[in-house]
C-alpha cells in the first residue's frame, strides 16, 4: 500500500482562536487534493501542523506508519513530505543550483570532516545531486537561470524555483502553499503544467491551497473546502463549487433590507 | 555566480561548478599572488614581516568568525573569548606540563570545540541580539578563568610560553613564522572553502535567516548551527594557540572586548558572507591603526596629538566602520566585485542587479 498523508479530527488553538477544528481528510496516490476557503479560514495552517509548525490540540496526523503529531519539522521533510511556501520564502543569497541542493540535503550522506578536504567521495556524491539538481531544472524550465542568484529573479520566476526546490527532495507528497499566488496568467500556465505533469508523470499526490477558482475547477480531483477552520464541504470541484455553505462562505448570504 | 564573466566561456562538466580556480585568468592571477606572498618575506624588513603575520593570524580568525556570522548567520561577541581559551591552554599546559606544541595545538582544538558546543547551545534558544549578549557572557568566563589562572599562579603579567620546538630547530625567526603561518591561514582557508561548497556550508547558507524554512527541507537546524560554532570556536582556538606561541606570552588583557569588535568588523568591512572578505577584513583592520598613524606622522598631527593617538585611532575606526555599513554594507568583497565587473564589461557599462 501506498503511503498516504492523513489527518484525524485535527484541532488547533492559538489561545482563545479555534483555527482548525476537527479537520479529517487523507490523500489517494497521484490525486490533486484542493484546499480552499477564504481568507483565514486556516489553509496554511493545515499545511504548517503536517510539516510540523504548529503543534495540533488534538488529533492525529498520519503518513503510512509514522505519527507526525509531535514529530520535528526536518524529520517529517525526511520522510517524503515536500512543501513550498506562499512567499516563496528562497534562499535569495544562493542560486537557483544551490537552493536546489540544499533541498537535497538529507539525501547527501558526506561527513563534516570530508568535505574539509573535499574528499573524491564528496566530489563524486556532489555530482550525483548536482545531476539530480539538473534533472530537476530541466523538469521546470529553469535551465537559463541555473546560475543567478535567486534574489536577482523575476517573482514568477522564484516562485517556480520554490516549486522546483520542492520536486528536488524527490518527495511522496507535495504540499503547494498558494503556488500561483502574484503570479501572471502566463506564469499560472506554465504552474499548472507543472502540475499537471508532476501528476501524470510522477504520480505524487499533491495538497494544494489555491484561491485562484478557475485553476481549481480545471485542476484539481477533490476539494476539502474550509471556513473558520470548520471543513464545510468536500468532494468533487463540480459538485463542491456549488454547494450553498460554499458558495456562503466565499459571497455571503443575502440579506433583505428591512 | 551571477557576477560577469568574459564571453566563450562554457562549462561542459558539473565538477566545473564548484572549482576554485576555474579560468585562466583566475589562475594566472592566483600564481601571481601566490609568488608574491612566498616572496614577501625575503623583501619585508622586521616590522613589515611582523605585520605580515599579524595579519595572517587575524585572517585565520577572521575566517572562522565569517562561517559562524557571515554564512550561518549567528551574531557571536565572545571571539575574543575563544582566541583566549586557545591561547590559554597552551600557556597552562606549557607551564604546568612542559607540553610541546603537538600536544597543546590539538588540546586547544580540542577546547575550542568544547567551548564550541557551549558557546552554541544559547543559539539553539536564542536569536540575534539575544544571542550576542549570551555569547558575551560566556567571553568574560573565558577571560575570569584566564586572569584567575594568573594571579593564582603568580604570573600576574602574564604567561611565558618557549617557542615550538622540534628535535633541535626551534621557531623563533620571524621569515621561519611567516611561511608557518602562511601555511595554517592557506589551509584554513581552504577547508572553510571547502566546506562551503558541500552539504555543511550549503546548510549553513540555508539557516541564515530562513531557519524554519531549512527545517521543512530536512535541515535539522539544531546541527547545523551547533556545526557551525564548533567548527568556528576550532579554528578559532587554533588561531589563539598559535597567536600564544607567536607572541611568546599570554595575558588576559591581550583578549579584551575591543578584540572581539575588531574581529566583527573584519568580517563586516570584508563583506558578509565572502571568505574573501574575510582576508580583505583582516588586512585591512590590522593595517588601519599604521595607517592613520602614518597618516598622522605625515600630516605632522603626530606631535600635536601623540598623547591621543589611542583615542584617534578607536574613533577613526568607529568612523570607518559606520561608514562601511552605510555606504558599502557589502564590504570590501563588493568593491573588489564591482572593479572585476568594470574590467569585463569595459566599454560598456553595468548596473548590477538584486544581489
Amino acid at each position: 500500500m501506498a503511503d498516504n498523508l492523513k489527518l484525524e479530527g485535527v484541532s488547533l488553538a492559538f489561545g482563545g482562536l479555534q483555527v482548525l477544528q476537527d479537520v479529517s481528510f487523507e490523500t489517494r496516490k497521484g490525486e490533486l487534493l484542493c484546499l480552499i476557503g477564504p481568507n483565514g479560514a486556516g489553509k496554511t495552517s493545515i499545511l504548517n501542523c503536517i510539516c510540523g509548525l504548529y503543534r495540533p490540540g488534538s488529533g492525529r496526523i498520519t503518513f503510512g506508519a509514522n505519527d507526525l503529531t509531535r514529530m520535528a519539522p526536518h524529520r517529517i521533510s525526511r520522510l517524503g513530505l515536500a512543501r513550498t511556501f506562499q512567499h516563496g520564502e528562497l534562499f535569495a543569497h544562493l542560486t537557483v543550483v544551490e537552493n536546489l541542493l540544499v533541498a537535497r540535503h538529507a539525501r547527501i550522506g558526506t561527513n563534516i570532516v570530508a568535505e574539509g578536504f573535499f574528499t573524491r567521495s564528496v566530489r563524486e556524491e556532489e555530482a550525483v545531486h548536482r545531476k539530480a539538481v539538473e534533472e530537476v531544472l530541466d523538469f521546470t524550465d529553469l535551465e537559463r537561470y541555473r546560475h543567478e542568484h535567486v534574489g536577482a529573479l523575476p517573482f514568477g520566476i522564484q516562485k517556480i524555483v520554490g516549486f522546483a526546490r520542492a520536486l528536488a527532495m524527490q518527495p511522496k507528497v507535495m504540499l503547494l502553499d498558494e503556488p500561483s499566488a502574484g503570479l501572471n496568467r502566463d506564469e499560472r500556465e506554465d504552474l499548472a503544467r507543472h502540475i499537471l505533469r508532476i501528476k501524470h508523470e510522477l504520480g505524487i499526490p499533491m495538497i494544494w491551497v489555491e484561491h485562484d477558482m478557475q485553476m481549481v475547477a480545471d485542476l484539481a480531483d477533490r476539494l476539502y473546502v474550509l471556513d473558520h477552520g470548520e471543513p464545510i464541504a468536500q468532494g468533487r470541484p463540480e459538485e463542491v463549487l456549488k454547494d450553498h455553505r460554499v458558495v456562503e462562505a466565499y459571497l455571503g448570504t443575502r440579506t433583505t433590507m428591512a | 555566480m551571477s557576477q560577469p564573466r568574459s564571453s566563450g566561456y562554457l562549462r561542459t562538466r558539473y565538477a566545473q561548478d564548484w572549482m576554485l580556480l576555474e579560468t585562466r585568468t583566475q589562475r594566472v592571477g592566483f600564481a601571481l599572488f601566490a609568488a608574491c606572498a612566498l616572496a614577501l618575506p625575503f623583501f619585508a624588513g622586521a616590522f613589515h614581516l611582523d605585520i605580515a603575520n599579524q595579519v595572517l593570524l587575524a585572517s585565520i580568525g577572521a575566517v572562522a568568525l565569517m562561517l559562524l556570522t557571515g554564512y550561518a548567520g549567528q551574531i557571536s561577541l565572545g571571539h575574543a573569548g575563544l582566541l583566549a581559551a586557545g591561547a590559554f591552554t597552551t600557556g597552562i599546559l606549557f607551564k604546568e606540563f612542559a607540553a610541546p606544541f603537538w600536544v597543546t595545538l590539538p588540546a586547544a582544538a580540542a577546547v575550542g570545540a568544547a567551548l564550541g558546543v557551549i558557546f552554541g547551545l544559547p543559539s539553539l534558544r536564542l536569536r540575534g541580539l539575544y544571542l550576542a549578549v549570551s555569547t558575551l557572557a560566556l567571553h568574560f568566563i573565558v577571560i575570569y578563568l584566564g586572569s584567575e589562572y594568573e594571579s593564582k599562579r603568580g604570573f600576574s603579567t602574564g604567561v611565558v610560553i618557549d617557542p615550538p620546538r622540534l628535535g633541535s630547530w626551534t621557531l623563533t625567526d620571524a621569515r621561519a613564522w611567516y611561511f608557518v603561518l602562511l601555511a595554517a591561514a592557506t589551509a584554513t582557508v581552504l577547508f572553510s572553502l571547502n566546506l562551503m561548497r558541500s552539504r555543511t556550508g550549503r546548510a549553513w547558507r540555508a539557516i541564515h535567516g530562513r531557519e524554519t524554512v531549512a527545517g521543512a527541507l530536512g535541515i535539522s537546524v539544531q546541527r547545523a548551527k551547533l556545526s557551525a560554532f564548533v567548527v568556528s570556536s576550532t579554528l578559532t582556538a587554533v588561531a589563539g594557540c598559535l597567536f600564544a606561541y607567536y607572541r611568546g606570552f599570554v595575558s588576559a588583557e591581550a583578549f579584551s572586548l575591543f578584540l572581539t569588535i575588531q574581529y566583527v568588523a573584519m568580517v563586516i568591512i570584508g563583506g558578509l558572507g565572502s571568505i574573501l572578505g574575510a582576508l580583505l577584513g583582516a588586512v585591512f583592520v590590522v593595517l588601519f591603526p599604521y595607517g592613520i598613524e602614518a597618516a598622522m606622522k605625515a600630516t605632522a598631527l603626530a606631535d600635536r596629538l601623540s598623547s591621543l593617538i589611542f583615542a584617534v585611532n578607536y574613533a577613526a575606526f568607529g568612523l570607518v566602520m559606520i561608514l562601511f555599513l552605510v555606504f558599502e554594507p557589502k564590504g570590501l568583497v563588493g568593491i573588489w566585485q564591482r572593479v572585476q565587473a568594470w574590467f569585463l564589461l569595459w566599454p560598456f557599462k553595468q548596473k548590477p542587479v538584486g544581489k
